[in-house]
């Protein structure tokens, strides 16, 4: 009896419950489509900058992290490898050298002395060519010239260095691919590490800080260059799935215990990029909030017409022995089953909506900058989240609305009622 | 009191205080109601019969004074004792009708037993079995609001009646009737007095009902002013 009454009592004024449904339809509507933009947005953006830089998961010598020290070295980084290969969740891995130097450009009129012209301080990341290439397409990005080759393969660079500079960096520099260059800097063992190179590509990474002071050169060459024989100082894990770099991680850290090395996870070796993503995600709750506020206040409104029209019906309901649990009960049972059928009616919508934009996407133009990451296209995602965070937020938004007038509606005063209204 | 009376009233007085001006409704009545009786309370408006009536069936609090109902003292009652007392041992019959206009006739009459927890086959039963009486069983499944006033008055009878209170409390049951529709559920109502012995107490200034009411109480400010018959007043 009670669901019946309340299921007729929602449909009595039918105008005003359609309206009333369309204002919590539109609230789980724009809430969904927001966390699944969210969502999707958030997930291109990790990805794209994971994939492209820094991967989801890093292994390094402990400490490295808080303080980048040369001597800070992964030394058996093929045994690591080995373990890393063996992870099923892991889809590649590639080490890394870090290091500083100061670069000089070769005067093109200089012949064949050696004049230097344009000079810049630059950090000089060693790679891996064809391990850096299946980690993070990084041929994809080089906008001038071509990718390094492994030193043995190319005799052409042996008896100088292949080198890779940033696009920025290559303009502060004003080199460009075919110029020669020299690298100054010191070796882990204290000795000079200095060398010619030849510039053969130049890389945009969509970072432009990052290609303002950046420089490539093969792992090799680092190696032999920095005197850090079989040593990296990274290694950076790419994942199959972002869902699942968090148990990855724990688990490569408890394989490589023992080995003084350390394994982070992206949300803590750019920990400033997963702060930004936290803020976003507070504006985000913040816009539900918003959303479900409105909302809210167009159910509250319809509620307490409800509860002013049928004062009359609720005195009788009292004069004839309902106890008042019953009217507040009847009373959030209307307000929550308007709650269910905006609850389905908005799923079936968001699901449309958020199809849509997960296959199409929105061009961004001009294009979105976040963090130096420039992005230009976002894809929403479907996740549970975009279903049940607003199916909550709508069920107990009614429930909590439809309460304080339920308890006014149940302490009606019979006789007054029946004598006045 | 005796078994025989179902309301007794001791000096009952109520006062209203709602606009800061008290209004005295009632001004020390004492009042007994006996099983089986068929009795109007007529007065002129405002003379305090429907206060009269709501303090006897514990709608409204007292003042002062005591009422007994069916043996057990109401005026000191709870909320929620009062309210399952009235489900259990009063049938109210208004003057707008005041049916639930989305439940159907059927579920009108059977929504008290469902308060009392009536199993489900007693009740179609009972509710058939009422609305027979009242001559309105072919509009069991209407809506109210697809009913005649007179129609509607008669499932609010049926609906006071069938979860056989000790007491059916009627509140100008005809004062939206014409006088044709007025008498002919005055005299259903008559009947099923006599049929079921159950006791009718209602107030009106309708001519048509007092003529049928067996026992007439007149109430002038807020006091019984004498008990006339129904022959003296007409």
């Amino acid at each position: 009896m009670l669901l019946k009454l309340a299921w007729r009592n929602v449909f009595r004024q039918r105008r005003r419950t359609i309206l009333t449904l369309l204002t919590m339809t539109g609230g789980f509507f724009l809430s969904s489509l927001s966390i699944g933009w969210m969502d999707g947005s958030y997930s291109s953006i990790i990805m794209f900058f994971t994939n492209n830089r820094t991967g989801q998961i890093q292994v390094h010598h402990e400490g490295y992290l808080e303080d980048p020290s040369i001597y800070s070295t992964i030394s058996d980084y093929q045994m690591v490898g080995a373990f890393l290969d063996s992870i099923p969740g892991v889809r590649v891995w590639a080490p890394r050298i870090y290091s500083g130097a100061l670069l000089a450009v070769r005067s093109p009129g200089a012949g064949s002395g050696n004049v230097f012209s344009n000079s810049a301080a630059a950090s000089v990341i060693g790679i891996d060519p064809a391990m850096e290439e299946a980690a993070t397409d990084f041929s994809d990005r080089i906008v001038l010239g071509e990718m390094l080759t492994a030193s043995a393969a190319d005799t052409s660079y042996a008896a100088t260095g292949q080198i890779i500079l940033g696009k920025e960096l290559s303009i502060i520099l004003e080199a460009s691919v075919g110029d020669s260059l020299v690298m100054l800097s010191q070796a882990a063992d204290g000795s000079s590490a200095d060398r010619m190179y030849v510039i053969r590509g130049i890389i945009s990474t969509g970072n432009a800080d990052i290609d303002r002071n950046t420089c490539y050169i093969t792992l090799s060459d680092a190696q032999i260059l920095f005197a850090l024989q079989g040593k990296v100082h990274e290694i950076a894990v790419m994942t199959r799935s972002l869902g699942a770099v968090d148990v990855l991680t724990g688990d490569i850290s408890t394989g490589l215990s023992g080995r003084d090395l350390e394994t982070d996870s992206w949300k803590t070796f750019a920990v400033e990029f997963y702060n930004g993503m936290k803020a976003d995600e507070a504006q985000l709750k913040v816009t539900i909030f918003i959303i479900v506020l409105v909302a809210a206040m167009g159910v509250l409104n319809t509620i307490l017409m409800m509860v002013l029209e049928r004062r009359r019906e609720f005195g009788v309901m009292k004069a004839i022995g309902t106890r008042p649990g019953f009217i507040v009960r009847m009373i959030v049972l209307e307000a929550n089953i308007m709650g269910i059928i905006s609850v389905i009616a908005g799923s079936i919508i968001s699901t449309a909506g958020l199809l849509f934009l997960s296959k199409h996407g929105l061009v961004m133009d001009p294009p979105l900058d976040y963090g130096g990451t420039v992005f230009r296209e976002m894809i929403a995602s479907i996740t549970p989240e975009c279903y049940w965070i607003p199916a909550v937020c709508v069920i107990i938004t009614a429930s909590t609305v439809s309460f304080l007038p339920a308890l006014k509606a149940a302490h009606t005063k019979a006789a007054k009622t029946l004598r006045t209204v | 009191m005796t078994d025989n009376d179902v309301i007794v009233a001791e000096g009952i007085v109520k006062t209203y205080d709602d606009s800061g001006v008290p209004v005295h409704a009632v001004r020390g009545i004492d009042y007994t109601l006996e099983k089986g009786e068929f009795t109007a309370i007529i007065g002129p408006s405002g003379s305090g019969k429907t206060t009269f009536l709501n303090v006897l069936a514990g709608l409204d609090t007292l003042t002062e004074g005591k009422v007994w109902l069916s043996g057990k003292l109401i005026s000191d009652m709870s909320g929620k004792e009062l309210s399952d007392f009235r489900r259990d041992h009063i049938g109210f019959i208004f003057q707008a009708y005041n049916l639930f206009p989305v439940l159907t006739v059927e579920e009108n009459v059977e929504y008290v037993m469902l308060l009392q927890g009536v199993p489900p086959i007693e009740r179609h039963d009972r509710v058939m079995n009422i609305l027979e009486k009242v001559g309105i069983a072919e509009y069991a499944n209407r809506l109210p609001m697809q009913l005649s006033g007179g129609q509607q008055q008669r499932v609010a009878v049926a609906r006071a009646m069938v979860s056989r209170p000790s007491l059916v409390i009627a509140d100008e049951p005809t004062a939206n009737l014409d006088s044709n529709t007025s008498g002919s559920l005055l005299d259903m109502m008559r009947r099923l007095n006599e049929d079921t012995g159950m006791t009718f107490l209602f107030s009106t200034h309708d001519e048509i009902v007092m003529r049928r009411a067996r026992k007439i109480v007149v109430i002038r400010d807020g006091k019984i002013d004498g008990k006339p018959s129904s022959e003296e007043i007409q």
